[in-house]
């Protein structure tokens, strides 16, 4: 593995609230990135919830 | 990049090239102004997804309010334009952005990274076809997902809980466990879900908020509430919101006479057949891979396991079977918010250990223009008022805002935005600021806890300074909590922002504060999560300090056999010890442990002191504590006294070595629960099902003549761990019910112990004489974890367990910046969880150790010197010990004192301020001055 | 007319703040007549303020933190 390429960039498939964790997280480490979201706006199924448990924390 | 799928992965680790599907939007997110004209006129109406189908949208929509990007797009499935050429239009008709392009294309796109992270997630259980519960049938059968809408303040009915056939305020509510979930008949998906449980509970307690009176019923097989106060929760939903819970599979679900009424039959614990009626039925479905991320998984090239979930290493969860590609989120497993979002950390932490040599390859610094000195100007304000689409508008009298606020001193500036958050909005604002020479912002909007970083980057981009910016909270504190007054809304409006602008007007150019950043990292505790985290800092190319206080490494971990899916753990932790024990940038302390600490984020100092008593002293930029957790030595079922009484781990050993007794022994049974999930100690520790299963497996296989019993409460081996639920099951162990008032009687008899337990089976009291008595022992916290919190200023929580600074979103790290929390020492977890925790830890360590320095805010306290004549009243009320006491020569010559602040330590929160007697100290931002302007103004009318 | 009290409170921005935030998303609905100043910490509220507030005509402040 010594030799070979590496490339500072990343493609994160998927914007719900994992890949935008990831996302953050190599961006502010020093990682070009690219996220790759299906539908028309990022959020996934967090962003459906009303509130989470155990804290009933508003979920948006 | 939206509205993009992968569709193929070629190259290598390091070196991928991705080839991306960009659908078209037809929209052009550059002109767009998500002003909505167009949803106004489009007249095509279809199910919302993101109602999960509660609510319609329009053809042309955004995805929800709140959506990032918030820009509109065109469904080409429902569009009349599109599938007509020449028909409808009236879109592109009504926008006056002339952002609206029919003719948009499909575009491929081929991307060069040196890493893929898989984050597709899960896809609901769809019930349809399974058709015994009604679904799609009876519309009062909604899927748990749709309750989830019914129920937010955002939703269809705007929090209020109606049945869909009539809309009659709904009084009786039943939820039904496990739909889609341990279900192979039904619905093949044989595992757990993992979260439906705790998802059913919340949205019970939930509505019976949201509805007085309304009676809630859970129907369900095991109650799995296994995470971090989990259990709390579910005892508060039987004790103080009085949700009822009835252990039973339900049979189906039958409507009822014409009225929309719903028939639940069941068989109750006792036995009987029992018939109850109810208005709403919701479905707990489980979470499952969709299509889409199957299709993604062969274009990426990565294995699944037979639950169609990506197949990972409980060492390496993160890793697919593909080198360079990772996964995080549901695509491995089913898994609640918190677990996922580790997750999303720790294949960050992978990415980067993989990539260490190209990191800063493409990144650079954001350029903002050079600040403009204003501290010689006379205020110019400018005021922004927000509609919030309608959140503000429909309550508050906008215009009337606008034209008061024009009034003010001052203010020179005045306009209005849909959604001042837009990023269009946000360009406007910098332009408005240049072009009308402003030095004050007002933003009459929502709360500044979201979006006063969003404008403090705008004034930024307008070359102001970005403490220049003062929110007026118009929405939260107004248009929401008086929505039945709009009248009142409207003048407390006008106050809000005469109250900001009066602030504002006194605010001066603040400089963040620079701080170095020690690149260093230490890592306390030598367990699995300790030697995790350290082993991929090490990687990341950081020096780590790991503080180990045995002599040994590796933890807990050495006392286990196999992890849930199989792989021998000693070998595994071996292999990582031997990994840490050659890194050349692992700096390996046994035997110490941390005794004092001082310092803050960047800029750690810690001492450590051996078992000899020398000190060693660690400088540091952030730190990870690994400390792990301890076995329960239990008190009950006579463990003292009867030998053949042991614990899980004891077994272990026991089993492992061919012991004697074990080998000649024929009847096994394993008591779950001991010192877990009762009194102060409420709390699923998480493992001890999965173990006592795995160990009954072995028990049977060994032979299967022998009985071997599972005395339980709920069987909690969750996500795909149900297999091995069903393989014991399958090969005859048998499983016991029992509740915490009915708990077994243990007591020897001769040769054997007799074990007491009420059958839940054949309702009656069953005695088992056993050879030997397995007990399922708890996991602890370390009894000292709240001494080391002390050092470091990090919490414990009732349990002692350390305690992360949000229990969603922010899983690993601490309050206290710079500090981190992985494995037991967090909560009982798995190893793939610690792991995967540990490797969270690290990734969010590296984004401050990748640093050189970090800016810190610049709320911070401030001295004057003019007025500080050195009481030192402060020095003691600041929490932060960020004030310290210095010797001053007086402008008469004379010796005096004076303090000094360390502005990295100070959080801002002006205690210090609050207790200075001579106006001697000040934090700035929230200076005497202002507050007393924003005083003034509150009352001026 | 009747008594229309004017309320000042000092909210902590990490607890009282948001939790009149969270009132809102929640939408909770109280009277009208507070009128809310954030400071970083309740800690942070010299007694000045209060009596400040009292002397300009405040029926009440309340310091929540």
């Amino acid at each position: 593995m010594l030799d070979t390429k590496k490339v500072g960039s990343v493609m994160i498939v998927g914007g719900g609230v994992t890949g935008m964790q990831a996302a953050l997280d190599l961006a502010d480490s020093g990682y070009y990135v690219y996220l790759v979201e299906k539908s028309g706006a990022i959020g996934g199924a967090m962003a459906q919830l009303d509130k989470t448990f155990p804290t009933n924390d508003c979920s948006m | 990049m939206t509205l993009s799928e992968v569709t193929a992965v070629t190259g290598i680790a390091g070196d991928f090239d991705v080839t991306v599907k960009e659908s078209p939007r037809y929209v052009d997110v550059d002109k767009c102004i998500a002003c909505g004209a167009c949803t106004d006129k489009c007249p095509k109406k279809v199910d919302s997804e993101y109602e999960a189908g509660t609510g319609k949208r329009k053809a042309i929509y955004v995805k929800y309010a709140q959506a990032v990007p918030l820009k509109y797009q065109i469904d080409p499935d429902s569009c009349i334009r599109l599938k007509k050429p020449g028909a409808c239009g009236f879109c592109e008709k009504v926008c006056d952005a002339d952002a609206i392009n029919f003719d948009d294309t499909e575009k491929i796109h081929q991307i060069n990274v040196g890493a893929v992270v898989l984050a597709p997630g899960f896809e609901a259980y769809d019930p349809t076809d399974a058709k015994v519960w009604g679904y799609g049938v009876n519309p009062n059968v909604i899927t748990a997902m749709q309750l989830e809408r019914y129920l937010s303040a955002s939703g269809p009915t705007e929090g209020h809980l109606v049945r869909p056939s009539d809309g009659k305020p709904a009084s009786k509510v039943a939820f039904l466990q496990c739909i889609g979930s341990r279900d192979e008949n039904l619905c093949g998906n044989g595992y757990c879900s993992s979260v439906c449980c705790m998802y059913a509970i919340k949205e019970a307690v939930i509505a019976k908020d949201h509805v007085p009176g309304l009676q809630t019923t859970i129907f369900y097989m095991d109650m799995r509430t296994h995470g971090k106060d989990f259990d709390l929760y579910l005892e508060r939903a039987k004790e103080e919101s009085g949700v009822r819970f009835v252990r039973c599979r339900v049979n189906g679900v039958e409507t009822d006479g014409a009225g929309g009424d719903l028939r639940l039959s069941y068989v109750n614990e006792d036995g009987r057949q029992i018939e109850e009626f109810y208005d709403v039925v919701v479905l707990s479905v489980g979470l499952q891979t969709p299509k889409h991320v199957l299709e993604l998984a062969k274009n990426a090239d990565i294995k699944l396991t037979a639950d169609k979930f990506a197949a990972t290493s409980d060492f390496s969860p993160v890793q697919t079977s593909r080198e360079g590609i990772f996964t995080c989120g549901a695509i491995a497993g089913p898994k609640d918010i918190p677990q996922s979002v580790v997750e999303g950390s720790a294949a960050a932490a992978a990415v980067a250990d993989l990539l260490a040599p190209a990191r800063f390859e493409f990144t650079a610094e954001p350029s903002f223009p050079t600040e403009k000195d204003v501290s010689k100007e006379e205020p110019r304000i400018g005021v922004f008022v927000c509609h919030c689409g309608s959140n503000i508008a429909g309550v508050v009298d906008v215009e009337a805002v606008e034209e008061y606020a024009s009034t003010l001193p001052d203010v020179v500036y005045v306009e209005r935005n849909l959604f001042s958050c837009s990023q269009d909005t946000q360009d406007m604002i910098a332009k408005r600021i240049q072009e009308q020479n402003l030095n004050r912002i007002v933003i009459a909007a929502c709360t500044p806890r979201t979006h006063e970083p969003l404008f403090r980057e705008t004034l930024k981009a307008a070359g102001l300074n970005e403490y220049l910016v003062e929110m007026a909270n118009i929405r939260n504190h107004n248009s929401w909590v008086h929505g039945a007054t709009p009248d009142m809304a409207t003048v407390k409006a006008k106050d809000l922002v005469r109250m900001a602008a009066a602030k504002v007007t006194y605010g001066d150019s603040l400089k963040p504060i620079g701080v170095s950043i020690t690149q260093k990292g230490l890592v306390i505790g030598g367990g699995v999560a300790g030697l995790t985290s350290a082993l991929n800092l090490a990687e990341q190319g950081f020096e780590v300090h790991l503080v180990e206080r045995t002599e040994t490494l590796g933890g807990n971990a050495m006392n286990l056999k196999h992890t849930w899916s199989g792989e021998h753990v000693v070998t595994q932790v071996t292999k990582l010890i031997e990994r840490v024990l050659a890194h050349d940038k692992v700096i390996v302390h046994k035997e110490f442990s941390v005794t004092h600490v001082s310092g803050f984020v960047g800029n750690f100092i810690s001492t450590i002191t051996g078992k000899d008593g020398t000190t060693k002293v660690i400088e540091h930029g952030a730190g990870i504590v690994a400390t792990g957790g301890d076995e329960y030595t239990p008190k009950e079922y006579n463990y003292d006294s009867i030998t053949k009484v042991v614990t899980s781990v004891q077994f272990d050993k026991l089993f492992e070595l061919k012991e004697k007794h074990v080998k000649q022994s024929r009847k096994f049974v394993f008591i779950q629960c001991v010192g877990s999930r009762e009194g102060d100690s409420m709390y699923c520790s998480k493992v001890c099902c999965t173990h006592s299963v795995q160990s009954a497996i072995a028990l049977k296989k060994e032979n299967s003549e022998r009985s071997v019993y599972i005395l339980y409460r709920d069987m909690r081996t969750y996500a795909q761990r149900e297999a091995l639920y069903k393989e014991a099951r399958q090969l005859g162990v048998i499983f016991i019910n029992y509740e915490l008032h009915g708990k077994p009687k243990v007591t020897e008899n001769g040769s054997v112990i007799d074990v007491e337990v009420w059958d839940h089976v054949l309702h009656r009291p069953l005695k088992i004489a056993a050879d030997m008595v397995i007990l399922a022992t708890a996991i602890r916290p370390k009894e000292d974890a709240a001494e080391l919190g002390k050092l470091y200023k990090v919490p414990v929580d009732g349990h002692g367990f350390f305690q992360e600074a949000h229990a969603k979103l922010r899983p690993v790290d601490f309050s206290t910046d710079g500090m981190f929390v992985a494995g037991l020492a967090h909560y009982p977890k798995p190893i793939e969880e610690s792991v995967a925790q540990a490797l969270a830890a690290s990734a969010r360590a590296a984004t401050l150790l990748s640093k050189k320095s970090i800016s810190l805010d610049a709320i911070k306290a401030t001295v004057d010197e003019d007025y500080c004549d050195g009481c030192a009243l402060c020095v003691d009320v600041c929490p932060y010990h960020a004030i310290t006491l210095v010797d001053k020569v007086g402008a008469d010559g004379a010796d005096g004192k004076i303090i000094v602040v360390n502005k990295a330590q100070c959080k801002g929160c002006g205690l210090c301020q609050g207790t200075c007697p001579k106006r001697g100290v000040y934090v700035a931002g929230f200076t005497m001055q202002q507050i007393s302007a924003q005083i003034q103004a509150a009352l001026a009318v | 007319m009747s008594f229309e009290p004017k309320i000042v409170a000092f909210c902590c921005n990490w607890c009282s703040y948001a939790a009149a935030d969270l009132a809102g998303t929640a939408r909770m609905q109280y009277p009208h007549n507070v009128r809310i100043i954030r400071v970083m910490c309740s800690g942070m509220v010299h007694p000045e303020f209060v009596m400040d507030a009292l002397a300009q005509g405040a029926d009440g402040v309340m310091v929540l933190g």
